[in-house]
């Protein structure tokens, strides 16, 4: 049962990584902002929620939101740094996730919130010898029709097809007539699309306070488990720290008190980096002088 | 070999002038005025409040030349720097409560000192055991292994399990009169500024000798291409590793210093916003200069200092916004990295280098 949970809620966090790698393999760009990322969803479709919207409209509001802030935050901040050296990027990348937090905060304060009228009856389902919560059913079915229409997207649309080919070489692909700038606004649009319905989906599981932000922050070991730039990577990486945070929450818990479930995927990771230090299926870049 | 302009018809004959500290007796007056100024005028013009913010900014200035050498001189980019000022601080707490000192270091009031050496020993060490990754990934992973050591050091082992000893609960207190320095017990903002000057002083002299020497060039060369560092003959883990030790040894200093200061000290002075603040102060400052670190942390603090200043008056027309103040402050922060980033990516050292330029060179600029 333990293991079910962590298959669901590692739905979301492959959902969230898969918003990540895409900025990664678009772009280049490097983001430590993701968590942000999910607060700002989900705080956008709780207001429109709480608002007296359904839920599905509320997200559809949210995921409108998404697009037009993850636009603008690519002309506004990123775009202007394109070909500048790693850290320059993710320094900005940083002071932009404090910027969204401090305002998220601002506006929304730091209280725990939750979805009133809960969205997902508190009723668990039975799958054989299975119980698991509806929020999480539910989450995990969310995460995956998403994760399939974004494949999709990707595969059998014009768009996609030329996010892919700027990923795969971006000189060829300007080459070709593909727009690299608006490559990069979609892939932070669909970056913040995905991070803001992981957020809302998250904070339906626990009630929604900055600490979802944290959860965001959990995409970081998933990319790396999978490699930086793999899209089945991510959403391997992501189901297996989901599994890896629920079994060392039931299971070590006893022995070391004091949340091994919020550091467990980053010990993890430190020492995978050890052995693999390119995630399972990320290129291995050869360096030359 | 010399970084700074000399004037003109002054040249060295010899190695020695050439590595001289001070290279003309104009430099060295100057000098000698700022530590007059330091020493003995501001401690005489500055209230407690003044004292209180400069105490901030040698805290920010000894945690951020840790950062500085990693990032700046050696190129190993952390977001965890917090993790050892915090180890630094426990340590040196634990060692002042609880160890058995014998009765004349106490008489003598050298057990603070004495701690805080082994506060920085033990925090380089742990820097060195964080900074293991690095002999096999760099960049974007070597970050990642960094944010790990904050998020076991500070959360997890910190938290769970040192804050446990003693029976004390989350916070360690300090009572009055347990800090001392010789016969000087640590108990107002006047003497704890005359311990952070010294040991600012100390270290930053110290790191400008040291990246100067054999050592700093090693550094210098793995930070510009780390491949043709290792092809040079240089042995590019010790160094590495080495730069984890000093930036972890200043930041156990850092920490310890911090102490004297605090009545208690709990993990939750030491969060990851601050990993994060002391880069942000570098990358402000200027990244591989020391002169921008201690540019970056002035600034920093005393425009948040000025922000909260401003927003004391608004407070009565918004109430709400004292309470908010914390996340004004993140978001502004923020946003000065970007703009910094995105507009002064050479940061505050380079605007000064220009004026001194300027004025070396005036009137003829050319």
């Amino acid at each position: 049962m333990t293991v079910t949970t962590g298959i669901m809620v590692g739905g979301i966090y492959a959902l969230v990584a898969l918003g990540w790698v895409l900025i990664y393999k678009c772009s280049g760009v490097l983001n430590l902002a993701m968590g942000e990322l999910t607060l700002i969803g989900a705080y956008v479709s709780l207001s429109f929620y709480s608002m007296g919207m359904p839920f599905l409209l509320a997200l559809l509001c949210s995921l409108i939101i998404g697009l037009v802030l993850g636009i603008l935050t690519e002309r506004i901040f990123l775009d202007k740094l394109i070909g500048e050296p790693v850290l320059t990027v993710i320094m900005v990348t940083v002071g932009l996730s404090f910027f969204f937090k401090g305002t998220v905060e601002f506006i929304w304060g730091t209280d725990t919130r939750v979805f009133t009228p809960p969205v997902f009856s508190i009723e668990p389902i039975h799958i054989g010898q299975i119980v698991i919560g509806q929020v999480y059913l539910w989450s995990f079915v969310a995460a995956i029709i998403l994760l399939i229409i974004f494949v999709c997207f990707f595969k059998y649309t014009r768009w996609g097809l030329a996010m892919q080919a700027t990923a795969d070489d971006e000189m060829a692909a300007l080459s070709l007539g593909v727009s690299a700038r608006f490559v990069y606004a979609a892939a932070w649009a669909i970056a913040f699309m995905a991070a803001g319905v992981g957020g809302t989906l998250l904070g339906n599981i626990n009630g929604l306070n900055i600490s979802v932000g944290y959860l965001g922050l959990l995409v970081l070991p998933a990319v790396v488990l999978g490699g930086l730039n793999s899209v089945p990577g991510a959403i391997v990486g992501g189901i297996t720290i989901g599994v890896l945070q629920n079994l060392c929450g039931a299971y070590l818990d006893r022995y070391f008190p004091g949340g091994v479930k919020e550091v467990a995927p980053f010990a993890f990771m430190a020492i995978f980096l050890l052995f693999k230090p390119h995630g399972l299926w990320g290129w291995e870049r050869i360096e030359r002088v | 070999m010399s970084t700074t302009w000399l004037p003109c018809g002054t040249y060295h004959q010899n190695y020695v002038h050439d590595h001289a500290w001070w290279q003309t007796k104009f430099i060295k007056a100057k000098m000698i005025l700022l530590l007059i100024i330091l020493f003995v005028i501001i401690p005489l013009v500055a209230d407690s409040y003044g004292l209180s913010i400069l105490n901030l900014v040698g805290y920010t200035i000894l945690g951020a030349i840790g950062v500085q050498l990693l990032i700046g001189f050696c190129g190993q980019i952390t977001l965890g720097h917090a993790a050892f000022i915090a180890v630094g601080a426990y340590t040196s707490t634990l060692l002042i409560l609880e160890f058995p000192w014998p009765k004349i270091l106490m008489d003598w009031g050298l057990a603070y000192p004495i701690s805080i050496l082994i506060a920085a020993i033990v925090s380089g060490a742990w820097s060195v055991l964080f900074g293991l990754p690095c002999a096999r990934v760099k960049g974007f992973y070597l970050i990642l292994t960094t944010m790990a050591a904050q998020f076991i050091t500070v959360d997890f082992i910190i938290t769970g399990y040192v804050s446990q000893i003693g029976g004390r609960g989350q916070a360690f207190s300090l009572p009055p009169g347990t800090i001392k320095i010789g016969p000087w017990v640590i108990d107002s903002d006047l003497k704890v500024y005359f311990v952070m000057l010294v040991l600012v002083i100390v270290c930053v002299i110290g790191v400008l000798n040291l990246i100067r020497s054999r050592v700093g060039r090693a550094w210098i060369a793995i930070r510009d291409n780390d491949i043709s560092a290792e092809v040079m003959g240089i042995n590019v883990i010790k160094y590495k590793l080495l730069a984890f030790y000093v930036a972890g040894f200043i930041g156990g200093v850092a920490g310890a210093f911090w102490i004297s200061n605090l009545a208690a000290i709990s993990p939750e002075h030491f969060p990851w916003f601050w990993s994060l603040w002391l880069v942000g102060v570098i990358l402000i400052g200027g990244v591989g200069s020391i002169h921008g670190t201690i540019f970056g942390s002035v600034f920093m603090v005393v425009v948040m200092e000025m922000l909260q200043l401003a927003v004391i008056p608004l407070a009565d027309i918004y109430p709400k916004l004292l309470v908010d103040f914390l996340f004004i402050k993140e978001a502004v922060f923020g946003l000065a990295i970007c703009v910094f980033m995105i507009f002064e990516p050479n940061g505050l050292a380079y605007r000064w280098w220009q004026m001194k330029n300027y004025f070396n060179l005036w009137p003829f600029s050319y």
